[in-house]
């Protein structure tokens, strides 16, 4: 199977893509990035750049016209749906997968 | 006070700038150097980014994530590269970078930098010699560096003349000569310690 060159998202970007399905701006993503993982990642500023300067140029998300001109907006694209429900059924294959074999082992 | 220093390692430049706010040194600004004014002696937590930035609200946008998150832009502007941080009290880590792999890659914005200087130095060194400005074989010979046609074949008091009157023209066709390779070489080697910081910040934790 060909697989996109982008799967498996990092656990940051994955977050990112899921903080920006509202309009975000950088400290807005930090927040809710720590929100959805309840505390598990915690995105430091510099990373947080970097991450955001990746997904805008895999064009997963794009900046959006906000009211404050100090701080960018970004949001999810159709592309960085379509990632990330990607994602989701890769996961989902997994999940199943690790539960029919630990099953099969116990009984 | 001035401090004149240059660092390619920025994790030995974090802990260089903290033991000077140690000593009650804070840090101003930089400018081909360190400027620093005398402040109350304090445990600071600095961090350095390498980036430049073509548009100036990209800067700001830049900058305010940092500020939001509790880190205050202290040196370093827009062209710089260099950029440098000190954490406030409502920051929540202790380092602007949350993983081995983001912190390792300010090394290699640095080296893309130092390369592209090395190749823009290179680009007019082509264009200096392909004009026959200046004579290539006179890095063997110095004569080379004359061009005054017969120079080297006149005597007595009318060589002397003509000799010390190009003199001048000469040792700036030598300076030109002798500072492009030299600069470029002088990049080469900053940009390979850059990949070399690079390789081993990938794998080790910063202090």
């Amino acid at each position: 199977m060909n697989r996109n060159k982008n799967l498996p998202l990092s656990e940051i970007n994955f977050y990112i893509l899921l903080a920006v399905s509202e309009p975000a701006h950088g400290y807005l993503i930090m927040q809710k990035v720590e929100e959805l993982s309840r505390g598990e990642v915690r995105v430091a500023a510099g990373t947080l750049y970097g991450a955001i300067e990746n997904l805008l140029k895999a064009r997963f998300i794009v900046p959006v016209d906000g009211d404050d001109n100090r701080r960018k907006v970004y949001s999810l694209t159709e592309e960085g749906r379509q990632i990330v429900q990607m994602d989701i059924e890769r996961m989902k294959l997994m999940i199943s997968q690790a539960e029919n074999c630990l099953q099969e082992r116990k009984g | 006070m001035f401090v004149f220093k240059l660092f390619p390692d920025y994790a030995k430049e974090e802990k260089w700038l903290n033991e000077m706010a140690k000593k009650g040194f804070s840090l101003e600004k930089v400018t081909l150097g360190y400027h620093f004014r005398a402040a109350e002696p304090e445990d600071a937590c600095i961090r350095i980014d390498f980036r430049y930035f073509k548009d100036p609200a990209e800067y700001i946008n830049y900058c305010t994530m940092f500020e939001d998150s509790g880190w205050k832009h202290i040196a370093g502007s827009q062209h710089t590269g260099v950029q440098y941080f000190k954490r406030m009290p409502e920051a929540q880590n202790d380092d602007i970078f949350s993983d081995f792999e983001s912190r390792a890659q300010r090394y290699i914005r640095a080296f893309r930098i130092w390369v592209y200087f090395a190749l823009f130095v290179l680009f007019f060194m082509v264009v200096l010699l392909s004009t026959g400005s200046v004579d290539f074989r006179a890095l063997i010979d110095p004569r080379f560096f004359y061009l005054t046609p017969g120079l080297w074949e006149k005597t007595g008091p009318s060589f002397w003349k003509a000799f010390w009157f190009e003199t001048p023209f000469a040792m700036f066709r030598a300076g030109l000569l002798y500072f492009y390779p030299v600069s470029i070489l002088i990049y080469l080697f900053i940009a390979a310690k850059a990949r070399f910081l690079y390789g081993r910040a990938k794998k080790e934790p910063a202090e």
